[in-house]
């Protein structure tokens, strides 16, 4: 027996003499020896890795977690249904509608069946095979969608052909069922389903609701795992918007303001309609108009809505409000008599009426009815600058009209302190002054609410999350002129309309209108001065007792100029429309006899 | 011999667990441990492949338990064997191994996960030859080196080289597989059991220059699959390519790290669930614990598997027989290495090998291998005490 082994006896051995120990050469091969180096050495290795756990466990398990939770937790958006815009009837302008993704995950797609699959969806999803096929190639991606705006019922079929790596998640597409009714109104939304332009971008916050949110933990196959925390918070759905247009009043006037565009071959064109009583714009038409359902196809100058943004020198229309400042401050009647020449010196410049005539002695009513521009200067010499201009401002022009329509402009209305020697008089007859279509309808509106101006709007209320309609606030009313003053004017305006007036396009048999045209000169930064023109009509109906304003600008047109001739019959087209539609009946009354001259 | 007698007119019962039977004289420490370890790995197997199916998630649980029974049964049978036969079962061992390990490449041979190293049975079943190679290749080696021993115990040369002869033999046809876990296993246990056998150090030193220049010969010549070469890339930088063989890697640190100190709760890990861990109920199972039990729970598993290990170290030093002395060192070696190598990999401190974690992991034969290697060391333990005192 050696010592080597002599460890491994049981206890209570009787103690022997140990042998000699043996040489070095021995104790290399000793078992004892190497087993207890063996011990060591495991002890080692596992508080190595006890140290190791600590590290991993311990120090670095944030990032650890993190990366894990990196990899499992997919939060995903859940949209919101945006919600309608509606006209006054309840009519959809722009809806939302369920609509499914179809997108890829290309790391799982089999490659032996990559062409199979870029052939079905290419087929299924009208696309172009080299874009599903380019989708497919991007293998280190794992989510490229390929369609937003897939029918579910389509998506439904897509899914069931069981191709590994597509998916299919459910969205909303946003529509207009109306194309280009009322376009540059509504605006539309971009890819991220927010407002990027027109109402859709104003009434964003209404509309688009709050998206929910939603996070699930997914397994490495993509499925997803058991007895895992998820959270889930609600998408709330969007309000909708009911606005005060109709729909049908809004299609004619677009009908007639394209077409008469084209025939004039004007740069464009914007129609107003709205409700004297309440200031509800009925209608809002532009042209050229835009496409909702191809709105990237859309010029960017021929996206906004040029009923507000579009700022032009009215001309004659703007006479109504030279009159009333006569009527109520300088003493002048519809039959104060002037004698009018057909220029006049004012400062620097001389100032013509529209055609030459002997001087003739106009009546203030023949003044505005056959829209002499010398006659107007006549009358406004009969007031302070400052009074025209206060009249000018209570009418609303140098600040936008207050309707909250977006891009609206302000106007330009230089203060009556900076006017020139010839300023004071061009704008009295609307030159030297810029508005936008808007508020010279508000004017209009104005005088045939008997002096009483409107707010106008847009809104007619939105929904509250029951879905019930609250109706949005009563517009602001403002007293500019006496009732005695609008009244006078608005006869004034009839016989604009009637068999001498330059209006007479804009009559409409059996209806009493007042109305005013308007030919301006255009200023147009393209030849850095005045060249074309704009032609205006706005008037209302019927006279006596007003219901509904109307107004038509055309600019820049080719074939033909003159207000009476380009704009008038737009008014009539659309009027004659909305008193239909509105079921508006004639008054039976007949116009006044007018005396447009002296002596008549 | 009167006690002996007094044992046979006991009934079964009381012979089996009994004052005195072997159950009783077994040691209890490594027993237990390897139960414990047993039930944790059942759990953590149910765990990880608990998702693969929703028709039966417990199908893969119960084949374990199942193996598990029956690795319990061989380890019992072993133990309870008498010491002497052992060594002349060890060249059947070894024949009936090599048996299987030629098997495999022939047709018989399937291919699981890249490996060829299967022979299926049908119903579901398959033996790995290799598995059972190591408990064989311990008893064999053991056996060459005591019978060829001089009077001083020291082996000879002859001895040394039946031993290399014997282990080349096994390991090569392991590497045709290729396994090149199992080939590394079969290598430690050939080196360790020489080296308790007490060899001098130059052969020492020629089987590692042997063993080395084997290692880069097979590197230089390209017979290593570019799996494995990557894997080898992929431990010394594990973000050179994170999605390929570095992937396995990151995500087992990712598992494990996430469990923190008391971990998420068994079938509560959503990484285990989510199955991002590849291997997991085999090669990965220690990231189950890891991640659902957490520091604690690892820690936990380190320590039995300590415990296994040093109780049978302490077999190895007691057993006064030098052939016992060498199998338990051998089984030390195998289960050592393989631990080593598996938690290590598990958590980036070694290069990713596939080889399971002793009676953790899910696998029948290797858990069968385990059982057997456990019932040479309780064999040895028993004679230890019954024997050695009479001798003394």
């Amino acid at each position: 027996m050696r010592g080597p082994r002599s460890s491994g006896r049981p206890p209570g051995n009787p103690p022997r003499n140990p042998p000699p120990r043996p040489p070095a050469v021995l104790r290399l091969g000793n078992p004892e020896r190497r087993l207890h180096a063996g011990l060591i050495a495991m002890a080692f290795v596992l508080s190595l890795f006890a140290g190791r756990l600590v590290q991993l466990q311990g120090l670095d398990s944030k990032v650890l977690q993190e990366k894990a939770a990196r990899q499992r937790v997919q939060p995903e958006t859940l949209p919101a249904k945006r919600g309608s815009i509606t006209d006054v009837n309840g009519n959809e302008l722009a809806l939302t509608k369920d609509a499914a993704e179809i997108y890829v995950d290309p790391y799982d797609v089999d490659p032996k069946k990559r062409d199979l699959v870029s052939a079905t969806l290419a087929r299924e999803l009208n696309l172009p095979k080299e874009k599903v096929d380019a989708a497919l190639a991007k293998t280190e991606q794992r989510y490229i969608p390929l369609d937003r705006d897939v029918e579910p019922l389509r998506a439904k079929k897509i899914m069931g052909l069981g191709l590994k790596g597509v998916g299919s998640k459910p969205t909303y597409q946003r529509l207009y069922p109306g194309g280009r009714l009322a376009g540059s109104l509504l605006g539309f939304v971009g890819y991220d389903g927010h407002g990027l332009e027109g109402l859709e971008r104003t009434y964003d916050k209404v509309l688009a609701g709050q998206d929910g949110q939603q996070s699930i933990e997914i397994g490495r196959g993509g499925e997803r795992i058991p007895m895992t925390r998820s959270t889930r918070k609600e998408p709330v759905p969007g309000h909708d918007v009911r606005l005060t247009i109709e729909r049908d009043i809004q299609w004619s006037a677009e009908q007639a303001i394209d077409r008469q565009v084209r025939a004039s071959d004007a740069a464009s064109g914007s129609v107003i309609v709205m409700d004297i009583k309440t200031g509800h714009i009925l209608a809002m038409a532009n042209s050229p108009g835009v496409d909702l359902n191809r709105w990237d196809a859309v010029p960017a100058e021929n996206r906004s809505n040029r009923a507000v943004s579009e700022v032009f020198e009215p001309g004659s229309t703007n006479k109504v409000i030279t009159a009333a400042a006569a009527i109520e401050h300088a003493g002048v009647t519809p039959n104060t008599v002037f004698r009018v020449p057909d220029q006049i010196q004012c400062a620097d410049r001389t100032l013509k009426d529209a055609h030459t005539h002997p001087p003739e002695r106009l009546t203030f009513t023949g003044i505005i009815a056959e829209s002499s521009n010398v006659g107007t200067i006549l009358a406004a010499r009969k007031l302070s600058d400052q009074r025209l201009y206060d009249t000018i401002r209570a009418f609303g022009f140098g600040s936008t009209s207050g309707s909250g329509l977006p891009g609206e402009e302000a106007g330009l209305l230089p203060d009556w302190r900076t006017w020139s020697g010839s300023q004071r008089c061009t704008v009295a007859y609307g030159q030297g002054v810029s508005v936008t279509a808007l508020q010279m309808a508000s004017v209009y509106q104005t005088i045939a609410n008997g002096g009483v101006r409107v707010t106008p709007s847009l809104i007619a209320g939105t929904t509250d999350d029951h879905g019930r309609l609250v109706p949005a606030p009563t517009p602001k009313q403002t007293r500019v002129i006496s009732e005695a003053t609008a009244r006078q004017i608005s006869g004034m305006l009839e016989a604009a309309v009637g068999n001498d007036g330059t209006g007479t396009e804009a009559a409409i048999p059996g209806y009493r209108v007042a109305g005013k045209t308007g030919t301006a000169m255009r200023y147009d930064q393209k030849c850095a001065g005045y060249c074309g023109y704009t032609a205006t009509f706005v008037g209302f109906t019927p006279a006596d007792a007003p219901r509904l304003m109307a107004l038509a600008v055309i600019q820049d047109p080719k074939k033909g100029h003159y207000g009476g001739a380009v704009a008038a019959p737009v008014f009539k087209e659309v009027m004659s429309f909305a008193l239909k539609t509105r079921k508006i009946p004639p008054t039976g009354t007949k116009a006044p006899r007018a005396v447009l001259r002296a002596g008549e | 011999m009167i006690q002996q007698a007094a044992v046979r007119r006991r009934s079964f019962a009381s012979r089996a667990v009994g004052q005195g039977s072997a159950i009783r004289r077994m040691d209890g420490l490594l027993l237990l441990a390897v139960a414990a370890l047993s039930i944790i790995g059942t759990l953590l197997v149910w765990s990880s492949t608990r998702s693969w199916t929703s028709v039966e998630p417990t199908a893969m649980v119960k084949k374990h338990v199942l193996n598990l029974f029956i690795g319990a049964a061989l380890l019992m049978a072993v133990a309870m064997a008498d010491y002497r036969w052992l060594k002349p079962a060890a060249p059947i061992a070894y024949g009936v191994a090599l048996v299987g390990l030629l098997l495999v490449i022939t047709p018989l041979g399937s291919t699981i996960n890249g490996s060829h190293s299967w022979i299926l049975l049908g119903g579901g079943f398959a033996v790995q030859p290799s598995e059972l190679a190591k408990p064989a290749l311990v008893l064999m080696l053991a056996m060459l080196l005591t019978e060829t021993a001089a009077r001083t115990d020291r082996p000879r040369a002859i001895g040394i080289a039946l031993c290399l002869a014997v282990a080349g033999v096994a390991t090569i046809l392991v590497m045709l597989q290729p396994d090149l876990g199992t080939t590394m296993v079969l290598a430690v246990i050939t080196g360790g059991v020489l080296v308790l056998a007490g060899v001098r150090k130059r052969w020492i030193a020629v089987v590692l220059a042997l063993g080395v220049g084997g290692a880069m010969a097979v590197w230089s010549m390209g017979l290593l699959k570019p799996y494995q070469v990557a894997r080898f890339t992929a431990f010394i930088n594990p973000a050179s390519d994170p999605r390929g063989a570095g992937y396995n890697s990151t995500q087992a640190l990712v598992a494990v790290g996430s469990g923190e100190l008391f971990g998420k709760g068994l079938f509560h890990g959503g990484q285990t669930t989510g199955r991002f861990v590849p291997e997991q109920h085999t090669d990965f199972i220690f990231t189950v614990v890891g991640e659902e039990f957490g520091f604690v729970g690892a820690v936990a598993v380190v320590l039995l598997l300590g415990v296994v290990l040093l109780r049978s170290l302490r077999i190895a030093r007691q057993c006064d027989d030098r052939f016992g002395t060498l199998v338990a060192g051998g089984i030390v070696c195998w289960l050592a290495f393989q631990t080593f190598i598996n938690v290590g990999m598990t958590i980036g401190i070694m290069p990713i090998t596939g080889l399971p974690l002793p009676f953790v992991s899910y696998g029948g034969t290797a858990t069968f291998a385990n059982m057997i290697g456990i019932g040479l060391l309780q064999a040895i333990h028993l004679r230890d005490r019954s024997y050695g005192r009479g001798a003394g």
